[in-house]
């Protein structure tokens, strides 16, 4: 069984017919081509698929694609612009929030849905926001000055 | 690409149109955010041939609460139910449940709906097709023999772990339960049914893990709701090894109120123990005096007596059973002197 | 005007050369290569521990529509291993299966539903044997022999006594013995293990993308393992989500990918799934260690008596190694003399395990610690007054003759105490808090590689052509740890340039020079003293091409990066200029650097495996762990640390402050929280719910501290900054939790169950 979805992707509008069971992570990493998203466990447990459902982050790897008609789903892709890097990108690039990168996309739109809703969040609501994405080799403490060299950024005008 | 097993996806936009497709589809599970449910499928634990998305019903996804009454939609969201002022301020102990569960992203999909029908958990259970395979399956899926007491003659011991259900155990809460002819009204506390115990046979209201949900084909879970009672403090604490991405090791609900130095009303309630939320029975014999050491040590006596927490999880059971009752006497404290 | 000078970037703060590809999620690691054409690839596990293969029945399976080909071990009789004197292993097992989840079979078919609903369908038909799961049962008289070769099932052990160990303890005031056992851990890289392998049977040619930190490995073992000439073969390493250790020798998924993808004759993709990451494993073994140590009241060490046993897994890996490394890095941070060690290294019916970050040095520097810690209250020393009180001075050979040149661990020991205020806080903490202190070390490349071939250890290459840049070509394996920027770096130190004029390949055996990859701590000290080889070469080069253009001698030449020129009067020529004098006559130049460790740094011969451990440098670490224990429910929280870390000298601050936060970290997970559990040697722990990596919300401030020691014989004199700091956390939390309740731990993790308990049993 399959459905047409009719969906905001990453700013534009997008169609496509989409099997009943396949997730939204696979949607977007092999239909659509969309890799900067990827997966790190086999489900739920990792948060590296985290993607923004309506300005939310979610966990791809658990969701249906189907079940985001209608809906507008930002993923790494979608930041910065002309080429240049968003505020959170800047932050987790000059400040080695990432070392291998893999986890990273997904801390980047966790912390893209935590500046948008908050824009100013506390040492502790970086933290909680943060708290649904495994990092392996940083031991986080640059990912949280990362985010705020991010606040700074966006405080200056950058779109995070 | 992981390829699910195939299924067909439903998104009902009313609760009538939900309710006549679970008419219609007797073997469908209700789908809330599939933070649960999804890995399930995914690990080939469960493979429902139809799948009734709950998330797009409008009248499901309401939160009414003053200081009165407290209802919620199932498909409510955990991040709404925690942030929800009204909630925060009359009913403490269900926003304090809800926003420590799981993780942030997992609050933001997960319902109300879901958490109080979150299947039971067990080691020998959430595991891949291949795991379960290499030791001939479960009692709760295919097998014979429960891993946790082989001994066990057809009683699975699988965990409940939800944490909403005790929290709003501790408030005696109703749930709205729709069928095709209608919707029934019923305490939280008799949805479950998980009584395992090895030396009790099941019957059709006594189950055990597998079977922990009094719900029958067809119906739906689609509200919870609480009248409040005046004087009454609450507050949830629970103990995990990381302090997200965690089901809880353990979870403890109370609700009391206080009259001038004494107690008199407590109710204390569990997740993360039995194959149901425990709401501890015999707290009415602690009530009439301040909750001193003694009455401490007759709470202690009560969670060890009810609490029965099995090797379902790698954290020893024992560790579980015995901090339940050290989580229960520092909430009636800290709220008897709040 | 603008000062003319040359650009400098050693010792700043130097965002990754690949940051901007990982924040944009352009960065392509192995799965995310995604072609047309290509075919899925699973593998199909034994569900049983122990057995003897009597059929592996694929007749159904291939029958399905859909699935291409499946090989089994009748198509493979090629073993592997990481370790000349071990490759006992088979990529799909032949006569044996010897854990639960080793491969079988693999099937390679249209897609995932196909490949999986095939797997369903293989039956294997097996004699099963008894299992031992732990080293108790393995080396149990009577125990079944997991290998023919193997005896007793001891992949290695060891003894040596240096010194004269009796009568050192006789010397000591005081003498201790503890046991400890360290639960088997994993490195859980956030990127599954992955494979593509591309195969050309037009020409006979494989192309293999793997998730690897061992390039160079893993050609040597497709060559071994397919019976192809290694020139037909082409590695590439694509992005890699992490390594620490689970990668640094050749998997069997690699192997089998290629396997089917030479039966088809086409392009096989394989992901695992995170629980197969797991259990393909290579993590850190459970150990068994007793010690026992015999002081002096000033606490001065006389004597150190080490048995330790290590449950392997079920194949050798880097077993042997690991053992000899648990003995011989005993050495190397205290001054010890009479040292005696018994190490045996057991083969069990679980997942091989391998060389984890930290290899093999890790638990023993737990035990190590948390018991002189224990001595010196008993002798009511400050802890770190006994670290003092057996400083080594470099530069120095140790009596198992390691060669210590730098050492910098007086200095970390000073900054952690100074910083974390130790003396003014010390035992007037609340109730509940403690401070601990502990140190660790780690080598800085192993100086004798594990498959020597009489080349250099290293080789690294810089190409210059007509257009002026500068590609840096080297088979050092990026993981994230920032060999790359370091490489980058490095040649751009000595040219004077900015790093905007460099690239970096170091990814593709068609490309770069053989290299032997990310393990050891190797890269900065070795593959870094190359490449500033290499950059020195062509620095002669254009040297002399600017001496010829401006006509003057070579050694009047001044090189300020993107200016040449003859004495500060002379205005110059362009960096394009010399480039393009260069190239004249003989067109692109490629300008090479090698480097080797000397013979002195490469260990003696006291015991055999004695070069196990001898390294042309050491790190040194000094930790201080602030915890508060919640003695009602066992819960300990890290608070803060602080490490100091002797990497001899930062080239690269920012990586150098995240790999040791990284470390410390990793070793507060060992501690804590992680450890893999088994149900009759079937995996309870694959997957991260129950295997639990410390989320954000557990982890706390780490303030790094950073000593530079300078190396005589590091590049810039750096040394490691990736693992040393690891393990000192293990004790110096074991530390913290006896000072904050009087309860020592010997056994890991401290899970809050375990904490618990023994408030519970010391209140009894």
């Amino acid at each position: 069984m399959a459905q047409l979805l009719q969906l905001t992707l990453n700013g534009r509008a997008r169609v496509d017919a989409v099997p009943d069971n396949l997730l939204l992570l696979y949607y977007l990493r092999e239909l659509v081509g969309l890799t900067g998203t990827k997966t790190g466990c086999d489900g739920g447990e990792c948060g590296a698929c985290t993607v923004l459902i309506d300005d939310e982050p979610r966990l791809s790897c658990l969701m249906l694609a189907a079940s985001v008609a209608g809906r507008r789903v930002d993923t790494v892709e979608s930041l910065g612009e002309d080429g240049q890097l968003s505020a959170v990108q800047r932050g987790f690039h000059e400040k080695l929030g990432s070392q291998c990168g893999y986890c990273t996309p997904g801390f980047i739109m966790s912390s893209v849905g935590l500046l948008r809703r908050n824009p100013r969040p506390t040492d502790d609501e970086i933290r909680a926001a943060l708290g649904g994405n495994i990092c392996r080799c940083t031991g986080y403490v640059k990912i949280i000055e990362a985010v705020k060299h991010a606040i700074e950024l966006h405080e200056a005008g950058v779109e995070p | 690409m992981q390829a699910l097993p195939e299924f067909e996806l439903l998104r009902p936009t009313t609760l009538d149109d939900a309710r006549k497709a679970r008419a219609a589809h007797p073997e469908s599970q209700i789908i809330g955010g599939g933070t649960d449910l999804m890995v399930n499928i995914r690990r080939g634990i469960v493979a429902p041939p139809v799948l009734i998305d709950l998330t797009g019903v409008a009248e499901l996804r309401k939160i009414n609460a003053d200081e009165t009454s407290l209802e919620i939609g199932a498909s409510v969201t955990l991040v709404e139910l925690a942030a929800h002022p009204q909630v925060i301020k009359h009913y403490p102990v269900v926003a304090e449940a809800a926003a420590h569960i799981a993780g942030p992203m997992h609050r933001n999909m997960g319902t109300v709906g879901g958490n109080l029908c979150l299947d039971t958990r067990c080691i020998f259970y959430n595991q891949s097709e291949w795991w379960r395979g290499a030791i001939h399956h479960c009692l709760k899926t295919t097998g014979d023999i429960c891993h946790v007491a082989p001994k066990s003659r057809g009683v699975c011991f699988a965990t409940f772990s939800g944490d909403l259900a005790p929290a709003l155990m501790t408030l005696d809460a109703e749930i709205g339960v729709a069928r095709a002819d209608g919707i029934r009204a019923m305490p939280l506390n008799a949805l479950y049914i998980g009584y395992a115990r090895q030396d009790e046979p099941q019957t059709a209201t006594r189950g055990d893990g597998k079977h922990f949900l009094s719900l029958r084909p067809g119906e739906i879970v689609t509200s919870v709701s609480v009248k409040n009672t005046p004087g009454l403090r609450s507050a949830y604490d629970k103990i995990r090894i990381r302090r997200s991405i965690e089901f809880p090791v353990c979870g403890v609900a109370v609700a009391l109120r206080r009259d001038g130095d004494a107690l008199i009303d407590l109710r204390v309630a569990f997740t993360g123990t039995n194959s149901r939320p425990v709401r501890l029975e015999g707290t009415a014999a602690l009530c009439g005096g301040t909750p001193d050491a003694r009455v401490l040590q007759d709470l202690d006596a009560l969670v060890r007596d009810q609490v029965m927490a099995m090797k379902t999880t790698f954290t020893p059971g024992h560790y579980r059973r015995r901090v339940a009752g050290v989580l229960a006497r520092r909430l009636v404290t800290r709220l008897f002197e709040s | 005007m603008n000062k003319i000078q040359s650009a400098r970037n050693i010792g700043g703060y130097v965002p990754m050369v690949d940051g901007p590809e990982k924040v944009s999620g352009r960065a392509r690691y192995t799965a995310d290569i995604l072609q047309p054409g290509m075919l899925t690839g699973r593998i199909f596990r034994s569900p049983y521990s122990h057995g003897e293969i009597l059929d592996v029945d694929i007749s159904q399976a291939l029958r399905l529509p859909g699935v291409k080909a499946i090989v089994t071990g009748a198509d493979c009789d090629k073993t592997f291993g990481v370790l000349p004197i071990a490759r006992s292993e088979y990529p799909l097992a032949r006569d044996k299966v010897r854990y639960r989840g080793e491969p079988v079979a693999a099937i390679v078919a249209v897609d995932d539903a196909t490949a999986r609903k095939a797997l369903s369908l293989i039956k294997l038909n097996i004699r099963e044997l008894p299992a031992c799961y732990t080293v108790e049962a393995a080396t149990a008289a009577g125990a079944v022999q997991i290998h023919k070769r193997k005896p007793g099932n001891i992949e290695r052990d060891i003894i040596f006594e240096i010194g004269d160990v009796e009568s050192g303890f006789k010397e000591a005031d005081l003498v201790r013995e503890a046991t400890s056992n360290c639960a088997e851990v994993c490195q859980n890289q956030m990127e599954m293990h992955a494979a593509i392998a591309d195969y050309d049977a037009l020409r006979d040619r494989l192309t293999v993308h793997a998730s690897t930190q061992v390039p160079y490995y893993v050609h040597l073992m497709l060559a071994q393992i397919l019976d192809m000439d290694m020139s037909r073969i082409r590695v590439i390493r694509p992005q890699v989500g992490g390594g620490f250790g689970a990668r640094s020798e050749a998997l069997n998924i690699e192997l089998i990918a290629a396997l089917l993808a030479r039966k088809i004759g086409g392009c096989v993709r394989m992901v695992t799934s995170r629980e197969e990451t797991f259990i393909t494993h290579r993590g850190r073994p459970e150990t068994d260690i007793r010690l026992k140590i015999g002081m002096r009241k000033d606490g001065r060490i006389t004597a150190v008596e080490c048995e330790c046993d290590q449950r392997g897994g079920a194949h050798s890996g880097y077993g042997t190694v690991t053992i000899l490394y648990s003995g011989s890095m005993l050495y190397a941070i205290y001054d010890l003399h009479n040292v005696k060690y018994t190490g045996r290294r057991v083969l069990t019916n679980t997942p091989p395990c391998g060389a984890m970050r930290g290899h093999g040095t890790v638990d023993i520097r737990f035990a190590f610690e948390n018991l002189l810690d224990q001595m010196a209250r008993e002798l009511e020393l400050d802890p770190f007054a006994v670290r003092r009180a057996n400083y080594l001075s470099a530069p120095t050979f140790t009596d198992n003759d390691l060669m210590v040149n730098s050492y910098g661990l007086p200095e970390c020991i000073d900054w952690v105490e100074r910083e974390s205020g130790w003396k003014a806080r010390r035992g007037k903490l609340a109730k509940g808090k403690g401070l601990g202190m502990a140190c660790s070390h780690y080598v800085s490349g192993a100086s004798n590689p594990v498959n020597a071939s009489g080349d250099p250890h290293a080789t690294v290459k810089i190409k210059l052509d007509f257009d002026g840049s500068l590609a840096v070509l080297s088979g050092a394996a990026e993981i994230g740890q920032g060999s790359s920027t370091m490489l980058a770096q490095a040649v751009c130190e000595v040219l004077g340039l900015d790093l905007s004029r460099i690239r970096v390949i170091a990814s593709d055996s068609d490309l770069v020079p053989k290299d032997t990859g990310a393990y050891s701590s190797r890269i900065t000290f070795i593959v870094g003293n190359a490449a500033i080889a290499a950059a020195q070469n062509l620095k002669g080069i254009l040297i002399a091409a600017a001496a010829r253009k401006l006509e003057a001698k070579p050694d009047e030449i001044e090189c300020l990066g993107e200016l040449y020129r003859v004495g500060a009067q002379d205005k110059g020529i362009t960096f394009d200029e010399v480039a393009a004098e260069a190239l004249k006559g003989g067109g692109a130049i490629t300008a090479t650097g090698h480097y080797s460790t000397i013979p002195e740094s490469r260990g003696g011969n006291k015991y055999r495996g004695a070069a196990i451990g001898a390294s042309m440098g050491y790190s040194y670490s000094a930790q201080v762990v602030e915890v508060s224990v919640d003695e009602g429910t066992g819960v300990v929280t890290v608070d803060k640390v602080w490490v100091a870390h002797d990497c001899g000298r930062a080239l690269n601050r920012l990586t150098v402050e995240g790999q040791v936060q990284g470390s410390v970290w990793m070793g507060m997970g060992q501690a804590m929280s992680e450890e893999t559990g088994y149900h009759d040697g079937l995996m309870l722990t694959g997957n991260m719910l129950d295997y639990r990596v410390p989320t954000i919300q557990d982890s706390p401030p780490i303030e790094v501290g950073i000593i530079e020691s300078n190396d005589p014989h590091g590049p810039f004199g750096a040394k490691e900054a990736g693992e040393g700091s690891l393990a000192a956390f293990l004790p110096a939390l074991t530390n913290a939790i006896a000072d904050a309740i009087g309860i020592r731990f010997n056994d890991l993790p401290v899970t809050p169950d375990r904490v618990f308990a023994a408030i519970e049993k010391s209140r009894r």
